[in-house]
């Protein structure tokens, strides 16, 4: 955005003055996570949600401490991980800590990969969830 | 069959607040919490002129962005289905 100059519209949107690129995305990639009154069933299925790593766009690859995929088999990287991190296994890795079924040798690469997650990544969704103060 | 037009609710109903790369929606009369992602931030803007179908919101658009993509169409079904936007 150093490029652009913007102006507050008032309404949380920010309208270019100059023009910068939208990106409409994918008809499969999602840009609304609702997190609905229920404040139980959110949490619920905030916990429940699920994040492959790395997603398909990188099936087999492994990760590296920054948290980019890179080649299988790269030294110092952490290997794609068998099943899914639920939301709460990702919880637990964001605070820097190791959820169970984890190497904690491999914890902070998993974590970085889940903060580089961008919206229309599998897993983006889960992530973003997570921000969410509960 | 006319394409669907759209309409979003005026400002005073949706409170939108721009995080780091995020935007939290609070959607009063639903009294619903979303978290979106560009586009939607901007397409609830361009739709607060008037109802529009998904040509004439991808013409609003382009008047302020470089647009990539065309799939303005699942943009605004998934809108409707959160309850963001509805039909005209």
């Amino acid at each position: 955005m150093s490029d652009s100059e913007q102006d507050e519209t008032g309404a949380g949107a920010v309208m270019p003055s100059r023009r910068t690129v939208l990106v409409l995305g994918a008809a499969a990639a999602s840009t609304v996570v609702t997190i609905r009154p229920a404040l139980a069933q959110t949490a619920g299925s905030v916990l429940n949600c699920e994040i492959p790593v790395p997603g398909p766009h990188a099936a087999g690859s492994y990760i590296g401490a920054d948290g980019t995929p890179v080649a299988a088999g790269t030294p110092g990287a952490a290997p794609p991980l068998a099943r899914p991190l639920s939301g709460e296994q990702a919880r637990v890795l964001l605070r820097g800590s190791t959820p169970p079924g984890v190497n904690p040798q491999s914890a902070q690469a998993y974590a970085n990969y889940i903060r580089r997650l961008q919206a229309g990544m599998s897993g983006f969704t889960c992530y973003a969830s997570l921000q969410m103060p509960r | 069959m006319a394409a669907p037009r759209y309409i979003a609710d005026p400002e005073d109903q949706v409170r939108i607040v721009a995080l780091d790369g995020l935007s939290v929606i609070f959607h009063a009369p639903s009294g619903m919490t979303h978290i979106v992602a560009p586009p939607t931030p901007e397409i609830l803007t361009a739709l607060r002129k008037g109802p529009a179908d998904a040509a004439e919101l991808l013409r609003r658009l382009s008047a302020h962005y470089e647009i990539e993509g065309d799939d303005v169409a699942a943009r605004l079904n998934e809108l409707e289905a959160a309850g963001l936007v509805r039909r005209a």
